[in-house]
């Protein structure tokens, strides 16, 4: 189809006092040859309905609409199958910018050269489509309370539920307490855990399927197109028998936990009368007393130890969350057993959170607990069985001494979780070792294997993944989750790990927990099923197209892709699995060959813009500076700084990418050669922290940034003239120092030499 | 093993009565002690102070705000986290809670509404009875359902004594005044002989009781490792007293208080007015055999007598004192802190001796016979009650406090209002440890 291009200029907010209006609507009228260009008072409202009107009346296919920041139009704005682009002159010019002048008219110009650029090549979108159709039922791994609930709910809603539990039982470790710390006001009393009922409901379920005693053995394809088979673990069916195999399309991981053991640490853990948390929980729940494991005798005293009773940082390092609670509770235990028996409980920091404080006090009403600061330092055995713990440390004094019956860790939670990407590694050096084609790769090789042979026959998911059988983990071996946004979201797409498989939690923050990323996967198979991108381009319809002709095989876009969206043939071809994609380009970035592109975002369509723009030559005295902005953060921060009046500087042009990943760096030579003086990167913040929304694009763009100087190098330029910068949305105020702190370094090495060549 | 064991290691069975050798300080030591916590005692103060002090989290807000606690070992920080774990005997022997005024600064400040302030004033309770000889009469001065009893013995035994006054009399070869010889006055119906006899018995029985326990008290506090001492300090003892009894007299700890600002105000109207009644009583006991009397002994005064007037004006300092007490406890509870029947019996007692004296001064103006009688009958027995009972109520705080701040001004340990404290601001890093929740939340 023919583009029919419509250009509308606002002249409100300021923007028709402070610039030319005829001359911008010239550049689209003759520059572009536009036919169609209008003033129009406002683009938001009753404008906005005009502007609409004219697009429908014209039969416009394109339109570009000069005037407020994209962010501040609805999702809905503009008419179907029509491609529109608002370019925020408002912000980015006219308010950052001094009226009236030549060098703000000028900025305004090249904004409006950049946008009709992209938007001449731009093409319309058609959602990604596979062959087969999109299954929207979800498997839920994990019979635990976060399974069972995110089971439930997803049936509840009307979709179709698989559920695999690795054991014969359901209900996990919540089927294994006595009683449940407090769920609802006051949080006072001990209550029923309740997973009873919950199970009775998943057992009855016409939505959902229920597998016991089975295990995942392997999951390939991708969202909306995931192919399971189960094999039994061994209970009723022999071990390793494949008992089902079907199609689903997301997956919610409620893996669970494995309580730690801090015994084999700690020099009294060897002791009879020292036990876990899990095992006095154990204990009640199945003779109903507490006793000591000795010699049967009933429990008067018991001085819990939390954190463990484990000072060492290397083994369990992070806190639970459950652990206090649980100690409060199972005093409780105690003081029901016998009303004068005594509770100690020894603690670092006493972290009860939220609205279980409630719970807190109530268990310290009671005058047989004593919870108190302090660090035990060792517990003895008399002659009489009784045990004799020695306390650093307390209110108390220095050091003090009780005597007990009954010594109870607090262990804590250690997530059943594998790391996929070791796993892939230990594998990929296994390989090495025996074909590596030198002496040096094979002892690399062999340090690998040593350093990851943990992860051995850890896998989980077995999911058919280049990048590995499971999902990344972060520390702690918690899998990754994007935890600055969004919670449930992992670098796979598709597949949400919930419940204390993703982050230390209670009985009643899994069932939470487990509901949201049972939405999560819903609004997956949904979103997948219109070939639209999940989180964070929600709603996208674009999808990256590889010109399959020219690929060299290098690997880089399958190794670098965050979300192991690329598999490999045995060749290394790339295999796009298209539901998996985020649509964040960093393929594109990535691609030496430049095959990748998108309909909407293209090295072609951004290195247009950027090329679209007019360098005035070197005896004007007008440098031009290149920003290449994120936009999630560093790109919304240019509004920011129109809307907070600050002074913006009248040589940058930005444009905005969808990650600082997806740099193709190609545009940085082309800018050199177009005549910039100098290139500005803005990127999220990388790092342990990182605020990237694709996880890792601003640290790749860090690393291809060291190419782009040798590059630069090769071409006899200053590597000063490109920086990387992290840039979060509310750092807006540090941009006018950066440029004024580059237009300085212009000033100083001078402006670009390839300038008018 | 009996109770808040405080043992070194190895020798757990402590028999109760404190005589445990351990005291405060030596907690602080770097010794280990072997601790078992009294579930009754903590019962008892969870009783005695109101809601449950127990839900401290020993963050130590309170020493930080109270005004008079010393910058080290700071009181009620320690004795919160004592009382959370029911150290019977460290609170018994700590006379840190005697130096506390129960102003309730801290109570008001706390986060988590332990009221230390009413725990402080529990431990006291706890301590007169535990200090208290006979200990049996002590735990019945404080239970409301031994008042029937412990106001009716004495009744019966005075109103015997005034009933059988003629043969006692004749007996002991006392006269008797008649009724008709001096029309208004009391004489004939409670003579002197017969009321000296009478109170000097049960004063004699009530000192003896009350030496007796203020002698077990000081032996345990006047050991200076209760006071963190290695030994007795180069003060002059009588000095030190001599400046404890100055601050008791200008009330100066008391007025540091900042959450309940007429607590100094009605307890000096108290301490006053009572003080100028015991010389009126005292100056009419001695009367008939006093020397320094030149013009022979007249009882009753007359109303412009300076010994009246005295009495009269002590008597409404008293009354207005105790009016303030009653209206602060009842009207303004947050901030007045618990009152439990330790502090309602003395208060209403005072209050029952002042109203009770006025009236008889009131009938005996109006010649009603004989109700002056029955009224000034009352006013002997809860003059009984008052005085008698002293050694086992809250008056006991006159001697323990008195005791303890003596002991406090002898070993230097005062707090940031005083002037020995304030050459101590800003003392070595180990002062301040204790006042920082964060600092391990061990004692130096």
């Amino acid at each position: 189809m023919e583009d029919k291009i419509g250009v509308f200029v606002c002249t409100g907010y300021g923007i028709a006092e402070a610039l030319d209006v005829d001359a911008l609507c010239k550049v689209a009228t003759e520059e572009f040859s536009v036919p169609f260009c209008k003033a129009v008072e406002s683009c938001e409202g009753p404008g906005l309905a005009a502007i609409n009107e004219d697009i429908n009346n014209e039969g416009l296919n394109k339109a570009l609409i000069a005037g407020i920041s994209p962010r501040r139009y609805p999702d809905d704005a503009f008419p179907d199958g029509v491609i529109v682009e608002p370019v925020a002159i408002r912000e980015h010019v006219v308010w950052s910018l001094p009226g009236s002048e030549e060098d703000t008219q000028m900025a305004a110009q090249d904004y409006l050269r950049m946008y009709l650029t992209k938007l001449q090549k731009t093409k319309p979108l058609e959602p990604f489509q596979p062959d087969e159709e999109i299954d929207k039922s979800l498997l839920v791994v994990g019979g635990g309370i976060a399974g069972l609930t995110a089971a439930v709910e997803a049936a509840n809603a009307g979709y179709d539920v698989r559920l695999v539990e690795r054991t014969d039982k359901l209900g996990g470790w919540l089927a294994k307490q006595h009683k449940s710390i407090p769920t609802k006001p006051p949080y006072r009393e001990l209550e029923d855990t309740g997973i009873d009922a919950l199970i009775a409901e998943v057992d009855g379920h016409p939505r959902i399927q229920l597998y016991t005693s089975a295990t995942t053995s392997q999951i390939i394809g991708a969202p909306g197109l995931f192919d399971v088979t189960l094999k039994s673990t061994g209970n009723g069916k022999p071990e390793g028998e494949v008992i089902d195999e079907f199609r689903i399309g997301a997956i919610v991981q409620a893996t669970g936990w494995t309580p730690d053991d801090p015994r084999d640490n700690l020099p009294y853990g060897g002791l009879d009368d020292v036990i876990r948390n899990v095992d006095l929980e154990e204990m009640v729940k199945n003779q109903g007393r507490i006793t000591r494991p000795s010699d049967g005798k009933e429990v008067k005293n018991i001085a819990f130890i939390q954190c463990g009773g484990c000072k060492d940082k290397e083994h369990h390092s992070y806190c639970s969350s459950i652990c206090c609670l649980t100690s409060l509770k199972q005093a409780l235990y105690l003081r029901e057993q016998d009303k004068d028996s005594k509770a100690y409980i020894f603690y670092e920091f006493m972290r009860t959170p939220g609205k279980y404080e409630s719970f807190y006090r109530r268990t310290q009403e009671d005058e047989g607990v004593f919870p108190t600061r302090g660090e035990v330092t060792d517990v003895q055995r008399g002659d009489d069985g009784v045990l004799n713990v020695t306390v650093r440390d307390t209110m108390l004094g220095k050091q003090i001494q009780v005597n007990v019956d009954l010594v109870v860790l607090a262990a804590g939670m250690i997530p059943n979780s594998a790391d996929g990407e070791a796993i892939r590694a230990l594998e990929d050096a296994k390989i090495t070792l025996v074909e590596g084609d030198s002496e040096t790769k094979k002892k690399d090789a062999a340090e690998t294997v040593e350093k990851l042979i943990q992860h051995e026959g850890t896998e989980i998911l077995n999911l058919g993944y280049r990048q590995g059988p499971d999902l990344p983990t972060l520390e702690y071996g918690f899998p990754d989750s994007h935890f600055i946004c969004f919670p449930y979201e992992s670098r796979r797409t598709g597949i949400y790990p919930t419940g204390a498989a993703r982050q230390p939690m209670d009985g009643l923050g899994s069932r939470e927990d487990a509901t949201g990323a049972a939405l999560k996967a819903i609004q997956c198979v949904e979103m997948t099923s219109r070939g639209e991108a999940v989180h964070p381009r929600a709603g996208d319809r674009s999808y990256p197209d590889f010109f399959m002709q020219r690929c060299t095989k290098c690997k880089r876009c399958t190794e670098e892709c965050p979300f192991g969206v690329l598999n490999e043939d045995k060749e290394g071809t790339p295999l796009l699995r298209a539901t998996r994609c985020r649509r964040c380009g960093v393929c594109m970035g990535a691609c030496p060959e430049r095959i990748v592109s998108f309909k909407d975002y293209s090295v072609d369509i951004v290195g247009s813009m950027i090329k679209a723009v007019d360098v005035p030559d070197e005896f004007e005295e007008k440098p031009r500076i290149l920003v290449i902005a994120c936009e999630n953060d560093a790109f919304p921060a240019f509004d920011l700084l129109g809307q907070r009046r600050l002074e913006g500087n009248p040589w940058v042009r930005v444009v905005p990418v969808r990650c600082l990943g997806s740099v193709n760096f190609v545009w940085i030579t082309d800018a050199m050669s177009a005549g910039y003086d100098g290139v500005i990167l803005m990127g999220c913040k990388y790092g342990d922290d990182y605020q990237c929304h694709f996880v890792k694009g601003s640290e790749l763009a860090s690393v291809r940034e060291k190419n782009v100087r040798e590059k630069l190098e090769q071409m006899a330029m200053d590597t000063e003239r490109v920086e990387l910068h992290q840039l979060q949305i509310d750092e807006y105020y540090k941009l006018p120092g950066i440029f004024e702190k580059f237009t300085e370094l212009i000033d100083e090495i001078g402006m670009n030499p390839f300038k008018g060549m | 093993m009996v109770t808040a064991g405080i043992a070194a290691p190895g020798k757990p069975d402590m028999t109760e009565q404190g005589t445990s050798q351990t005291t405060p300080a030596q907690f602080n030591d770097s010794g280990s002690a072997l601790i078992d916590p009294d579930l009754d005692f903590i019962r008892t103060l969870s009783q005695q102070s109101g809601e449950s002090y127990r839900k401290c989290f020993q963050c130590g807000t309170c020493s930080a705000t109270c005004p008079i606690s010393p910058d080290k070992d700071p009181f009620p920080r320690k004795e919160m986290a004592w009382a959370v774990w029911g150290l019977k005997d460290r609170l018994l022997q700590d006379p840190d809670v005697w130096l506390c005024h129960h102003c309730n600064d801290c109570s008001v400040s706390c986060p988590r509404s332990g009221g230390p302030g009413d725990v402080l004033a529990a431990v006291r309770r706890a301590s007169v009875i535990h200090y208290a000889a006979p200990r049996f009469l002590a735990r019945w001065v404080n239970q409301p359902r031994f008042v029937p009893l412990l106001l009716g013995l004495p009744a019966l035994l005075l109103g015997l004594a005034v009933w059988l006054r003629e043969p006692i009399g004749n007996a002991l070869g006392f006269a008797v005044p008649t009724g008709d010889s001096i029309v208004y006055a009391y004489s004939y119906m409670y003579p002197h002989w017969l009321l000296n006899s009478f109170f000097g018995i049960f004063t004699l029985l009530a000192l003896t009781a009350a030496i007796i326990g203020l002698v077990r008290f000081i032996r345990v506090i006047k050991a200076p490792k209760v006071w963190g001492a290695t030994g007795p300090p180069d003060r002059s003892f009588v000095g030190s007293a001599w400046t404890a009894i100055k601050q008791i007299f200008t009330h100066d700890k008391f007025t540091s208080c900042t959450a309940e600002h007429s607590r100094p105000l009605s307890h000096l109207c108290v301490f006053i007015g009572f003080i100028a009644l015991s010389v009126v009583t005292f100056w009419v006991i001695t009367g008939p055999i006093n020397p320094l009397l030149k013009d022979g002994f007249i009882y009753p005064f007359s109303f412009w007598s300076p010994w009246k007037l005295l009495a009269n004006v002590g008597g409404a300092a008293v009354f207005f004192g105790c009016v303030l007490m009653i209206r602060q406890r009842l009207r303004n509870r947050d901030n007045a802190g618990l009152s439990t029947y330790f502090d309602w019996a003395l208060v209403w007692t005072l209050f029952a001796v002042v109203v009770s004296g006025f009236a008889t001064e009131a009938l005996h103006y109006l010649r009603m016979v004989p109700h002056r009688h029955v009224v000034y009958f009352i006013h002997l027995i809860f003059v009984f009650a008052l005085l008698i009972y002293l050694p086992y109520s809250k008056f006991a705080h006159i001697l323990y406090r008195t005791a303890a701040m003596i002991y406090a001004e002898y070993y230097g340990r005062n707090g940031s209002g005083s002037s020995v404290a304030t050459s101590r601001v800003g003392g070595t890093d180990d002062e301040l440890h204790v006042q920082s929740p964060t600092s391990g939340g061990a004692l130096p």
